[in-house]
């Protein structure tokens, strides 16, 4: 997968996507700076799935200390600590 | 002297096979663990290996040919010219001249806790019919089981299909069902419950803490983990005649990680503050997602707590696991209403010590 943010933020939300219609919920409109947790589209375990595949997919493991909205809240969030992570930021 | 191979038992209900195939013939030399033949039943196949090195003497059957588990099948010499037993010259031994029980029999022998030399016996081999004549006659019971070993002998069904290995999750899942249905006594209860004091307090921790996954669910099960404290006999179970009072709260916790459901266990839970037991929580469910949770992390649960709430079920009655008193099932409804139900041992606890429970689990605890 591209290191760029923008295709990170492409790939995050598709995989929200994928989680949420697992759970029987639309996150098509999901904005990039929208909190997910807040929206309501996945739960705590569709959350868990995303973190498990967000680590998987760019090989990297995020510590239970930064395992926090602030870090991993939004997609931009998350496509930001990625890189990071990576010193690519 | 020659030796004997004989037809393999490839299960437990067939006492006969079918010889499928021949891939060795008389005269041919053949070395130890070789496949010299295979054998058919209508559940599976399975291959003969040669137990020693050395000649073929006799093959007592051809393809297609049905004959009797245990029977000889070949014999072997270390040369050519070596004899075989005079009695097993020619056809293979008669195993009807002995009276070991038939497979069924055997485990129905084993049910009732009987000497096969006991029990009359009416043909050439002692039957199952011979048996269930003499439990008739003598009014004999099957022994209690008092074992959580997992030892599942059901009757293959009639339609084929094929075994398969039970992965390790499997066979404690398998464990955890026949201890629930064998040892303990089951009950069941249930209340509705307002779920607003819950998610606000949740809500509210959640934030203090700046966490990233709702810290609900953690915080319930750890409102159980402080009702062990305040009431050690629910974190409990029988050993002989006595309550087993465990000194410390192992909290089991269901997550099912696609499609498999662990129990993950947060051990020694009642030494932990209740931010270190949702972190715990956490970390344990991102080991069930990624499957790399060890076996310390899976084993000892002395309590439970499980949830459907994901599902939006209106009741799920969970089994419970291998010497626990009670494991609570939470769910939240469609309609948006809680339920808090419970599967307990009646050998341990009564309705009331569990609808108690329930009651003090359906709000925070004041005094946080």
């Amino acid at each position: 997968m591209k290191l760029e943010k923008s295709a990170i933020e492409v790939a995050i939300k598709n995989k929200i996507i994928e989680i949420s219609e697992s759970l029987g919920s639309d996150a098509s409109d999901l904005q990039t700076d929208d909190i997910i947790p807040a929206t309501g589209l996945i739960d705590s375990a569709g959350l868990l799935d995303l973190i498990a595949w967000f680590e998987a997919s760019y090989d990297f493991k995020i510590p239970m200390s930064e395992l926090t909205i602030d870090n991993l809240g939004t997609i931009s969030a998350m496509a930001e600590y990625l890189l990071r992570s990576k010193n690519l930021m | 002297m020659a030796l004997s191979i004989h037809v393999p038992r490839i299960n437990n209900n067939d006492d006969e096979v079918k010889v499928v195939g021949i891939d060795v013939k008389i005269g041919a030399h053949v070395k130890a663990g070789q496949i010299i033949a295979q054998f058919e039943t209508d559940k599976a196949v399975m291959d003969l290996e040669s137990s020693n090195e050395g000649y073929v003497l006799a093959i007592n059957g051809e393809i297609d040919d049905i004959v009797k588990v245990g029977d000889i099948f070949i014999w072997l010499g270390a040369s050519l010219d070596e004899a075989i037993p005079q009695q097993a010259s020619g056809d293979a031994v008669d195993s009807t001249q002995t009276n070991a029980p038939t497979a069924k029999a055997r485990l129905l022998l084993k049910e009732y806790n009987l000497n096969a030399h006991e029990i009359p016996q009416t043909g050439t081999r002692l039957s199952v019919a011979d048996i269930q004549n003499y439990i008739t006659a003598t009014g004999r019971k099957p022994i209690a089981v008092n074992s959580t070993t997992v030892n599942y002998q059901e009757p293959l069904p009639t339609v084929t299909g094929e075994l398969k290995t039970l992965k390790s999750e499997e066979r404690g899942m398998l464990s955890t069902v026949l201890w629930h249905r064998d040892v303990a006594v089951p009950g069941y209860i249930e209340i509705s419950y307002d779920v607003s004091p819950w998610e606000d307090y949740a809500k509210t921790f959640g934030e203090k803490h700046n966490l990233l996954l709702s810290p609900l669910l953690p915080l319930m099960a750890w409102r159980l983990v402080e009702l062990s404290i305040e009431m050690p006999h629910i974190n409990a179970t029988i050993s002989g005649s006595q309550r087993y009072e465990y000194q410390q709260t192992n909290l089991g916790f269901t997550v099912q990680a696609g499609q498999t459901l662990y129990l993950t266990v947060v051990q020694q839970a009642n030494s932990l503050d209740p931010l270190q037991f949702v972190n715990r929580m956490v970390e344990l469910q991102r080991g069930a997602a990624a499957h790399t949770l060890g076996a310390q992390e899976l084993q000892d649960a002395t309590i439970c707590f499980s949830s459907m709430s994901r599902w939006k079920v209106s009741r799920h009655i969970p089994i419970l696991p291998p010497h626990t008193s009670i494991m609570i099932a939470h769910t939240v409804g469609p309609d948006g209403l809680g339920v808090l139900g419970a599967t307990y041992d009646h050998r341990v606890l009564n309705g009331g010590d569990v609808v108690t429970v329930l009651r003090k689990l359906s709000k925070p605890n004041p005094s946080n």
